[in-house]
């Protein structure tokens, strides 16, 4: 049975802000003034980036992830694709995996099939084209009206695919972007596409689209209490209903890992980068401290009547991830998982168990965390957490999802 | 007759109706009815005394449909267009308020021999350099998660002002004005996000096709919409009384100032020429 697929990804995070950052400013994100970014600082930045990843691939991790953010510190990749091209360069095994372009902020859907279909042919298939509609604080920076995103997204999403396994040249009659040649040169190597993966949030209508199409549903929430099982129970009925079954593979979660030495060594290790990605790069994405930008009145890209019942069911002004005041909390929310080899497996492995997610995206560099002390948690993490996770993993899909290899192996990509 | 739904070209439409004679048709902002309350405000109750106020959602608005081929300012004008058709409207008083004033220029332009009278209070829909409309959009993200003063600041006088508190308070308001406020939004970020931000840029240029009398009314601390833009309507509108400034006043001056607007509006009513 496949074990539990490891991925690292990488926010590209921007780890140069003055230490009087959260005091002096607002947000993060949109409008933190770019007079902050220090280029000098920054010279080697990108490389040091594509060179975890790389190594990554040398620890022999099944994939890398990037994903596309814009005006923030949180993430420094406005254009995924360009890692990701220098990722078909700098590793040979794993499968690259961007997480995704958010379409509603590209004029033309058909450059995403392009360069989707070009990474593809020059990484020798290992793309997983990822998808996302944009959040809140791209409706700011980018101008996209949020209320339409979402259909402007799947518009988007399925031209890419009609256009990636129908022969052209062929006339997209869409409402957003009507195409008279839609013919794309090259096409992917991957057949009849590569995986398509599509974040969300428990929206019930991107559940839903996700489990008509077949596509993996990558739930996006950092933290994985009670919510992350309901999703996965919520994701499972809908697949039902549309004449699918689930399967850990048909799911990825986002978590945040720290394997030190011991259990006692490694909270002091991160620390000082665990609480700059809090503090920092979430305020304006999951920190109710300043001005959160990504969910909300402002933001209305949810129907109205999701709204109610979002109000009908929530307290306003609840806690973020950012909020945590102290380890304690933080340890609470089950987001960064800190400790050593064993704790860490421990940890992930009652995670697998509870959440039956096969698509682990790990994040490993947080904020400003040193390269060295990055490298070195990946290695533990690669060399101690890793191998028994997978067998652990694999032996839990086999009793519980007895269908055949073949079918898990499709997820993404049924049509 | 007070409120009731209405079909208009198989979507359903809110209206209030107050009133009798002949007949005025207002068309709602962000701070106004509809948007945060279902009953009209004093100063609609005002112009209802002296007209029969039609006064619809807009499209996604407390009991009207969402629109989904609702896509500029142009659509929203056609809408109306079959409104008024559906209730016989042929000739009328327009009064409007921020995105509604806007709507109200747009359909002033392009139908000008059906509007008696023409009144924009806050008007967004102009590009004038430099003077930028607010976002409402990012002021309606709520500061700590709760604090929604900036939204105030923006669309009142005072973020601290007992009526600003009332119909925009900090946490969670009553759960049906909470999503009439959120059902606003939605309309505004269907009509007026992107590109332009609530202006049309060939409107300034158009102007000059209302012929009936119009009255240009500005709150004069209204942080949503710049003066120059008051300004621009007012020079942009044949013989347009205005700006009138309500000293006092934010962008919802209607609401904050209700007596001294609704009596500018009647003023122009009773005497156009003066």
């Amino acid at each position: 049975m496949t074990p539990a697929q490891l991925y690292c990804w990488h926010f590209m995070a921007y780890p140069h802000l003055p230490a009087d950052f959260d005091e002096k400013h607002d947000s993060g994100w949109v409008t933190v003034p770019n007079r902050l970014w220090d280029a000098e600082a920054s010279r080697d930045l990108y490389q040091t980036y594509i060179d975890q990843l790389a190594y990554a691939d040398e620890l022999g991790f099944d994939g890398f992830v990037l994903n596309e953010h814009h005006q923030n510190v949180y993430g420094l990749g406005p254009s995924p694709n360009l890692i990701a091209a220098a990722l078909t360069q700098a590793t040979h095994r794993g499968r690259i995996v961007v997480l995704g372009n958010l379409l509603p902020l590209h004029m033309n859907p058909m450059r995403m099939a392009e360069e989707y279909a070009m990474l593809d042919m020059m990484s020798g298939g290992r793309v997983i084209a990822g998808f996302a509609p944009g959040g809140g604080p791209e409706t700011f920076n980018y101008d996209v009206p949020s209320a339409r995103s979402r259909e402007q997204f799947w518009e988007s999403l399925d031209l890419i695919v009609r256009a990636w396994t129908e022969d052209g040249p062929f006339i997209h009659e869409g409402v957003h972007f009507p195409l008279r040649y839609v013919n794309p040169w090259p096409k992917p190597l991957q057949k009849p596409h590569p995986p398509i993966w599509v974040p969300g949030s428990r929206s019930p209508g991107t559940l839903i689209e996700c489990a008509k199409r077949g596509y993996c549903y990558f739930l996006s929430s950092r933290s994985h209490g009670s919510a992350t099982g309901r999703a996965k129970d919520q994701f499972s009925d809908i697949l039902e209903r549309h004449g699918r079954r689930y399967h850990p593979f048909r799911m990825g979660i986002l978590l945040s890992v720290y394997v030190g030495e011991s259990d006692a060594t490694a909270r002091a290790e991160c620390e000082e980068g665990v609480w700059y990605f809090l503090k920092n790069c979430l305020k304006g994405h999951l920190r109710t401290e300043g001005r959160q930008l990504t969910f909300g009145p402002g933001v209305p890209y949810i129907p109205t009547r999701a709204w109610r019942q979002y109000l009908e069911t929530s307290k306003p002004g609840r806690k973020l991830l950012g909020d945590a005041e102290n380890w304690e909390e933080l340890e609470a929310s089950n987001s960064i998982i800190v400790g050593g080899p064993e704790t860490v497996y421990r940890r992930l492995a009652e995670l697998v168990e509870k959440s039956e997610v096969g698509n682990l995206l790990i994040q490993f560099h947080l904020g400003n965390m040193g390269d060295d002390i990055t490298r070195a948690s990946m290695k533990r993490f690669a060399e101690q957490v890793a191998p028994r996770l997978r067998e652990h993993s694999a032996r839990v899909f086999a009793e519980r999802f007895p269908e055949s290899e073949e079918d898990m192996a499709l997820a993404g990509s049924a049509q | 007759m007070s409120s009731r739904v209405i079909e208009v070209a198989g979507r359903k439409v809110g209206l209030v109706e107050r009133g009798d004679g002949a007949p005025l048709v207002y068309l709602h902002g962000f701070a106004d009815l509809h948007a945060v309350r279902a009953e009209p405000f004093p100063f609609h109750e005002a112009l209802a005394r002296e007209r029969r106020l039609v006064a619809p959602a807009h499209p996604g608005c407390a009991d009207s449909d969402e629109y989904p081929d609702l896509m500029t300012v142009e659509d929203a004008v056609f809408h109306y267009l079959e409104l008024f058709d559906v209730l016989g409207l042929d000739r009328f008083d327009l009064v409007g308020h921020c995105v509604g004033g806007w709507i109200a220029a747009e359909i002033a332009v392009s139908h000008p021999e059906r509007i008696t009278s023409l009144t924009l209070i806050g008007a967004a829909g102009l590009f004038v350099p430099g003077a930028h409309i607010g976002d409402v959009f990012m002021m309606a993200q709520p500061a700590r998660g709760i604090d929604y003063a900036d939204l105030r600041a923006m669309l009142f006088a005072r973020a601290d002002a007992p009526l600003a508190l009332d119909l925009f308070p900090n946490g969670r308001g009553d759960i049906d004005d909470e999503v009439r406020r959120y059902q606003m939004l939605r309309f505004g970020s269907f009509i007026g996000f992107k590109p332009p931000y609530f202006y049309h840029r060939a409107l300034i240029n158009r102007l000059h096709r209302i012929a009936c009398p119009a009255l240009v009314i500005a709150g004069d601390r209204d942080r949503m919409v710049p003066p120059a833009i008051a300004k621009a309507y007012a020079d942009g509108i044949r013989g347009a009384r205005g700006p009138v400034v309500i000293p006092g006043a934010g962008h919802a001056a209607h609401l904050e100032a209700p007596d001294a607007t609704a009596k500018l509006v009647t003023d122009l009513w009773v005497s156009p020429n003066a």
